[in-house]
């Protein structure tokens, strides 16, 4: 029992540690799709938002410029997938998968521009932990929740202000009506295109600052293809957290657990081979995604062009 | 008393690919009046209004609001000009409450904390003072369709408009809703608004219009006080020279007086024998509540309500599409729940859709293929499971002459046709083949007034023929002219059947809320 405690606390403070990219991606997702506009590149400028993370950072010599730099190219993917789709009205998805595509072979681009091919990889120092003075010494809790760094703490305040935006101002009430009926939010004067430019723009900064987390977190460093589908998995968390900024929150600790169990299944070394233990996420998301489909409720404009002189065939 | 002008469209032009849906349209709209914009479908109606409410871009032509030049390039700028619209297709968001769509767009007190009670009040305040009661804490999609209607309007008298344009308001309501329409408009025309009424329906403009513009082929024909028209001069206006009006099925009662020609005849052996018929949807929930009637030869049997209370489940059950959970269906004969679908068609019963595109064809096929869809297997077109394309192609050539389906070739793209041409398309397939039974669903929707005849001559001459009919629409009017009995469905339950001679709207209007034949 002694022993317990601190193992528990500190799998725990890891889990809320690995939430921090599921939970940017997908609020990122969400709030597209809450206008009807339905990313699917977030693997791809995650993949970006690393690279550039960790060059900004190993450049410029602070891990801001990172930051910056992984949110304008965030901000620039959603911009385009905004364009396509908003104003040149071109399939979503296939766009989306374009923008992958590109991103995440610009991403290998710019690291081996700048950095080349060395045999020792450069590192960035990762962001120090940041304790909230009081609520870090609360027992178990404070631990868990009070002693990360600063990333833990916007992601999970982020997302609590995404909700009440959503669903306590004006501004919310306009941008959910646009994906539940963009004509009907049109005909009431809902500007449907300046409100789909904008989610995709922020939704895309969310995405490119949930791939800079991981040089900055985890490795210290830039690899290819480090972001490991976690943008994948942020789709399924989104449609698990049905569309909702407070259940993709809570839903994030379950994906992010199961990362982390596998890991921990991995450094304990029960026998199972360990490419086994790397499927559990994927698993789970599979799993889930068969139960959560019964109940969740999308957008029902997600994926769906909007087009105001376009007649209907009847 | 000489009243002012609100609204002048002037000069109106409007062009959709290679289609002019309207040509140098002009509209006077003067205050406190309420003004009918009256046509046939596709006449330009929804598209002049679509222009002033700013959803589409007019090529040419101007608008004046008091005599003051406004440009209009969306329904921001129409609300800002006080021009309000109610669609004919509800624009709302199913998962809000009535309240978040009212406001929904406007400038909120409290956009910090979306506590909408003052903006609810106001809206009860407004429903009080219109007649258009409406709880405004419900979620929509919980509200029946008579009720979003009132919600639609409130939309735009919460905005404080001075024109509203209503598209075609009384589709979907049952003869007492729109009696109460009716006087919610009289109180907002003495409020101090101007209405601008659209329909294709004559009675309603008669009874509720100061003032009567006509629309035809997207050009002006018409547009006089009431008192100097008649529904006789109205009827000539909308037609033009195209249709024989004296002949006409559609305005037999306006012309004649009278509707007999078409009139009964004796009834044959039962062809439908339904009963206690009971059906569930995917969701397990009861579509179809013990249903129990006939359809005789010779006999047109009518389906009254409200759209959305079990006629499609209806329609499917009797084709075998929706299964059947209690009770037995035999038509001509054959236990539909043990026959194919494909039996049921070579056996004699031919379906009309009500979603022709969803349901009825396939856009991407040739007319040709069109006309057989269904019947491919049968043995004119098809030799040992191969297609015969030459018989197959002269048939349709046959069929695209007999039923002027408008179309360069048997061979064309059945997408390039209109929606009339492609509800040709379906009455030719479900015609061209011998039935016993014919199940049509609001086989009329969408057509121009030269169609619409055309289908009533057609299902009349099936009946001379000895055919039974099914037909299921949501126009009364239709199925007075057309039935010789009329069910009315509720919520999945024929809640009376009336015979020819005992028609009543309002009786029909009240079984349609529910309200069983002998409470």
């Amino acid at each position: 029992m002694d022993e317990f405690i601190p193992q528990f606390v500190g799998f725990a403070r890891l889990v809320v540690l690995a939430i921090v990219p599921f939970v940017l991606a997908s609020q990122g997702t969400m709030l597209g799709g809450r206008t009807g506009l339905f990313n699917v590149a977030q693997e791809g400028i995650m993949l970006l938002g690393a690279s550039l993370g960790f060059l900004g950072a190993y450049l410029y010599g602070g891990l801001g410029y990172g930051v910056l730099l992984a949110v304008f190219s965030g901000a620039i993917a959603g911009l385009a997938l905004a364009y396509f789709t908003t104003t040149l009205k071109m399939n979503q998805f296939v766009i989306g998968l374009a923008i992958f595509f590109f991103t995440m072979g610009l991403s290998t681009l710019f690291y081996k521009f700048v950095v080349g091919v060395t045999l020792q990889p450069p590192l960035i120092p990762t962001l120090q932990d940041l304790p909230i003075p009081v609520l870090s010494q609360i027992p178990v809790l404070g631990e868990i929740f009070f002693n990360q760094n600063s990333m833990v703490y916007f992601a999970i305040l982020f997302s609590l202000f995404l909700y009440y935006l959503l669903y306590k101002t004006s501004f919310g009430l306009k941008l959910r009506a646009v994906g539940e009926n963009p004509k009907a939010a049109d005909s009431l004067g809902v500007n449907v295109d300046r409100m789909r430019y904008f989610t995709a723009i922020v939704g895309g900064m969310l995405m490119g600052l949930a791939g800079a987390y991981l040089p900055m977190v985890y490795t210290g460093t830039f690899t290819a293809g480090m972001v490991q589908g976690r943008g994948w998995i942020a789709i399924a968390l989104t449609f698990f957290g049905g569309w909702s900024p407070g259940l993709i929150l809570l839903g994030s600790l379950f994906f992010a657990g199961v990362e982390v169990l596998a890991l921990r299944i991995q450094v304990g070394g029960f026998g199972i081979p360990y490419q086994f233990l790397l499927m559990l996420p994927y698993l789970a998301t599979i799993l889930t995604m068969i139960f959560a489909f019964k109940w969740i409720k999308a957008p029902a404009f997600l994926g769906q062009n909007y087009d105001r002189e376009k007649r209907s065939l009847s | 008393m000489t009243k002012s002008i609100v609204l002048q469209m002037e000069g109106i032009r409007k062009v959709f690919g290679t289609v002019v849906a309207l040509d140098d349209v002009n509209l006077q709209l003067n205050s406190k009046e309420i003004h009918g914009l009256l046509g046939g479908n596709g006449a330009g109606k929804t598209t002049l209004m679509n222009v002033l409410f700013g959803l589409y871009k007019p090529n040419a032509g101007k608008v004046e609001l008091h005599g003051e030049k406004v440009e209009i390039r969306s329904p921001k700028d129409a609300i800002n000009n006080e021009i309000g619209m109610v669609h004919q297709h509800f624009l709302q968001v199913d998962s809000y409450t009535v309240t978040e769509n009212i406001v929904l767009g406007t400038e909120l007190k409290s956009w910090p904390t979306l506590k909408l009670e003052v903006e609810a009040d106001q809206i009860r305040a407004l429903s009080e003072k219109f007649g258009l009661a409406v709880d405004p804490d419900t979620i929509m999609s919980d509200l029946p369709i008579g009720v979003r209607q009132k919600v639609e309007i409130l939309k735009a008298l919460y905005r404080g408009v001075e024109v509203l344009i209503l598209d075609e308001p009384t589709t979907n309501l049952t003869p007492q809703e729109v009696d109460d329409l009716f006087e919610s408009l009289r109180v907002m025309v003495d409020e101090g608004l101007s209405i601008v009424f659209i329909t294709h329906k004559l009675r309603e403009v008669m009874s509720v219009c100061d003032k009567i513009t006509v629309l035809r082929d997207g050009q002006n024909v018409l547009t006089e006080d009431r008192e100097n028209v008649t529904e006789k001069s109205l009827v000539k206006a909308m037609v033009g020279e195209g249709l024989n009006v004296e002949e006409s099925v559609v305005f037999s009662s306006v012309v004649s007086g009278a509707e007999t020609r078409w009139g009964a005849s004796e009834f044959g052996e039962p062809v439908v024998k339904v009963e206690g018929l009971h059906a569930q949807n995917e969701d397990s929930i009861v579509v179809i509540k013990d249903c129990t009637f006939e359809v005789r030869q010779k006999e047109i049997l009518g389906v009254a309500g409200v759209a959305g209370n079990g006629q499609q489940a209806l329609a499917e059950c009797l084709m075998g599409v929706c299964p059947i959970h209690q009770g037995s269906v035999i038509v001509d004969g054959m236990n539909v729940s043990e026959t194919e679908t494909r039996d049921l068609l070579e056996g004699g019963v031919a379906y009309i859709p009500q979603d022709r595109l969803l349901d009825g064809f396939l856009p991407t096929a040739s007319v040709a293929h069109n006309l057989i869809l269904g019947y491919q297997r049968n043995q004119a077109y098809s030799n040992k499971g191969f297609l015969d394309w030459k018989i197959i192609f002269q048939s349709a050539r046959q069929q695209i002459d007999e039923y002027t389906i408008m179309t360069p070739s048997a061979g064309d793209v059945a997408a390039n046709l209109s929606g009339g041409n492609i509800q040709r398309v379906m009455l030719a397939r479900a015609f061209a083949h011998p039935s016993s039974f014919l199940i049509a669903h609001n086989p009329t929707r969408g057509l121009d007034i030269r169609s619409i005849d055309f289908v009533y001559k057609k299902l009349f001459e099936r009946k001379e023929a000895g055919a039974a009919t099914l037909l299921i629409s949501e126009d009364l009017d239709e199925l007075f002219r057309m039935c010789d009995r009329i069910a009315t469905i509720y919520s999945g339950e024929i809640v009376g059947i009336l015979e020819k001679g005992e028609f009543d709207k309002y009786e029909i209007g009240r079984m349609m809320s529910g309200v069983k034949a002998n409470d």
